[in-house]
């Protein structure tokens, strides 16, 4: 019993929110475009260093959002000039070295008063202006199975703020893919020079792609850090792999894909853990494997995921990116 | 093939290097109050392995190194150019492996670091005298076995792994007309199992391959272990060994007419997939000793070294024009020496970032890096 509700609640959780957000941004770069974009996590943690920094030093919210989304904005654009023009791995392995770069220098001791070196910075520090705007108690509130706290850390009031976020993307997600802009993307997808033939230029397209990306990617390392708070070592290469694990479980190119794929995800690393915790004696699996045992599993499903079914749940395999 | 580069691209590639060192300066300006505390850079790095016990495998060594350095006699820059070597040799070994394997089958393996841990852990796993087990099951024993034989084997079991890999994964992705990038990202699912499954397996602490503790001899400038020197030693037999096989032997020949054309290749006769079987074998049986000999050079491993070492690899590869595997063999000299020297005015932390912004500037100037040849890659 205690099992379904842990899955339950980590269904909801503002963490399932946020890596839903970031795969939502993944999905504008590979669903709709087809750019190998590995390097998620780095644009997740600008956007976090970007909001926590801002309110530590005393910015009201708005100002750290827009700062957040300006660092993403801008990474990518510095990511984006030199690698669109290659190829598509070419872009895997620069997208993937930037985010280590970034992650790198945020962990490094000689910005250790700006970034917080490898220890990051203290949730403390920056969600006290956030948490007062919220309109909960101050205190664990009890909807049908969920309990949370009303105000502080994994609240009511981040989960509401970040699936409202979650809504609002996809909506975005929804109208711009149906957009002439989105269907150029997509035309990009399937076939580059068909559509440069037709007079579009398609790297200027890739950038505002990679650009918009980036930045829900930023909007979701914010939430991530508001759940938690800011660890430059959470945001490695593991999280980016991951954010593309639930994306194409959920379905690349889909709508509700990421969302779905997010809440699977989480749901069910919670229910393998639960049951092997149940099933598997501690002889065989103590509480400390626990964890990188449910992580072989991951990789695992990427693995059959990608060979069997690309589409993932609720794709098409027609609108499939993987065209190199 | 043109020599001259596109003037246009280093226009490019010098302004976004201007914009990042001068972001980079900024940032550190703001945050430098706290470099200005601390006089000088060994002290730093001796605060920060203190404060983080499980810091960066690497920053310990430098630690290591750096007090070493103070040493009278002892020339702080050749002892890191030195240093930078050796880890370029030592990564060498590892890269010729993933370049080779892009040049015959195309796939940027991401899995490949993982190979280079499963080396180290093996070698562990079989020298170390304290009780290990299996996966899943509950049985505790100990191997124990001498260092060489423990390497040996554990290269033996590593290559095993590479066929094992090509035989019921790699080669029916092939079979089935996987695409490339497909294929890529299967290289990243199994990366992640395998990392996980190594800490799962050994667990997340530092290991030591060899108790041993290395004594340090003045040579010239600079100081040298003998575990250092065995080493070097070992890698440049190896290395020359590759060469030889790559342009001496029929299998060599073979292989460097799959990495140029398969199709015509298999027109003239060659098994193209027994040659990327053993190319397989080869390459995770390189990255095997990689790991082993940087575990010994590091005076100890972990299960995520290989991950760590994966995007050094990758710019080492891209730097000498990837699937061009002497060009692998030079980026990681280069890229072995950057990344020791930069430690001299850039923390130790900083240290793999700068081997990554020169992959980016490779990218940006000459994607076929510098052995390659130049084809439209974009």
């Amino acid at each position: 019993m205690d099992l379904i509700y842990d899955i339950l609640r980590e269904a909801i959780a503002p963490t399932t929110a946020a890596f839903a957000l970031a795969a939502i941004g993944l999905n504008f770069h590979f669903g709709l475009t087809g750019l190998l974009n590995m390097g998620q996590a780095g644009f997740m943690l600008l956007g976090m260093y970007g909001y926590a920094i801002t309110v530590r030093e005393g910015g009201p919210i708005w100002l750290g959002v827009i700062v957040a989304i300006a660092c993403a904005a801008v990474f990518g654009l510095i990511l984006g000039w030199p690698t669109l023009k290659l190829r598509g791995d070419y872009l895997a392995i620069v997208t993937i070295a930037a985010a280590e770069m970034i992650r790198y220098l945020g962990r490094s001791q000689n910005l250790n008063d700006l970034t917080g070196a490898s220890t990051g910075i203290r949730g403390n520090d920056f969600k006290g202006s956030f948490e007062m705007l919220s309109p909960f108690p101050d205190s664990q509130v009890t909807f049908l199975v969920w309990t949370f706290h009303g105000t502080r850390s994994t609240s009511w009031w981040l989960l509401v703020v970040g699936w409202t976020l979650v809504a609002l993307m996809l909506l975005m997600y929804w109208r711009l893919s149906k957009s002439p802009w989105g269907r150029v993307l997509k035309g990009i997808r399937e076939d580059e020079d068909a559509v440069r033939s037709l007079g579009k230029n398609v790297y200027s397209y890739k950038m505002q792609a990679l650009v918009i990306g980036g930045v829900i990617g930023a909007l979701a390392g914010i939430i991530w850090a508001l759940g938690a708070s800011v660890q430059p070592d959470s945001m490695g290469r593991p999280t980016t792999f991951w954010i593309w694990t639930l994306l194409l479980l959920g379905g690349a190119a889909t709508i509700f894909g990421p969302v779905l794929g997010s809440i699977l995800f989480w749901g069910s690393l919670v229910a393998v853990k639960g049951l092997a915790s149940l099933l598997i004696p501690e002889t065989l699996l103590n509480t400390q494997e626990l964890e990188p045992f449910s992580l072989t599993l991951v990789g695992i499903t990427l693995m059959c995921l990608v060979i069997f079914r690309p589409q993932g749940i609720l794709g098409d395999k027609k609108e499939l990116a993987f065209n190199d | 093939m043109t020599k001259r580069i596109d003037r246009r691209a280093i226009v490019r590639a010098l302004i976004v290097f201007v914009v990042a060192a001068l972001a980079v300066f900024a940032v550190s300006t703001i945050g430098s109050t706290a470099m200005a505390d601390t006089p000088d850079a060994a002290t730093a790095v001796a605060q920060t392995s203190a404060i983080h016990a499980d810091a960066e495998t690497t920053e310990a060594e430098v630690t290591v190194d750096d007090t070493a350095a103070d040493a009278p006699g002892t020339n702080r820059i050749a002892q890191n150019v030195f240093n930078g070597l050796v880890f370029g040799l030592l990564l060498a070994l590892a890269s010729v492996g993933l370049s080779l394997i892009y040049g015959t089958t195309g796939l940027s393996n991401f899995a490949h670091g993982e190979q280079v841990s499963l080396g180290a852990m093996l070698a562990y796993f079989f020298a170390t005298q304290q009780p290990v087990s299996l996966p899943l099951l509950p049985w505790e024993f100990v191997i124990g076995w001498p260092l060489w034989l423990a390497a040996i084997a554990a290269i033996v079991v590593a290559g095993g792994t590479g066929w094992l890999q090509d035989r019921f994964l790699w080669s029916k992705l092939r079979k089935r007309g996987v695409k490339m990038v497909q294929q890529m990202i299967v290289s990243i699912g199994l990366s992640l199992a395998l990392l996980n499954l190594l800490q799962w397996w050994i667990g997340p602490d530092r290991l030591r391959v060899s108790i041993a503790i290395e004594e340090r001899r003045q040579v010239g400038p600079i100081q040298l272990g003998d575990t250092t020197a065995v080493s070097i030693a070992i890698s440049i037999a190896v290395l020359l060994a590759v060469a030889y096989f790559l342009l001496r032997t029929r299998l060599g020949r073979a292989t460097r007419a799959v990495s140029d054309n398969p199709a015509l290749a298999a027109a003239s006769g060659i098994k193209v997939d027994a040659i990327i079987r053993l190319v397989w074998i080869m390459a995770a049986s390189l990255a095997a000793l990689g790991g082993i000999l940087m575990a010994l050079y590091d005076s100890g491993t972990k299960f995520d070294v290989g991950a760590k070492l994966l995007l050094l690899m990758f710019a080492a590869v891209t730097l000498g024009g990837l699937g061009q595997p002497f060009g692998a063999l030079v980026g990681s000299l280069v890229i072995g020496v950057v990344v020791e020297t930069s430690t001299l005015w850039l923390g130790p932390d900083l240290k793999y970032a700068t081997a990554l912004a020169i992959l980016i500037l490779v990218l940006l100037v000459r994607p076929q890096g510098i052995l390659g040849r130049a084809e439209r890659v974009g």
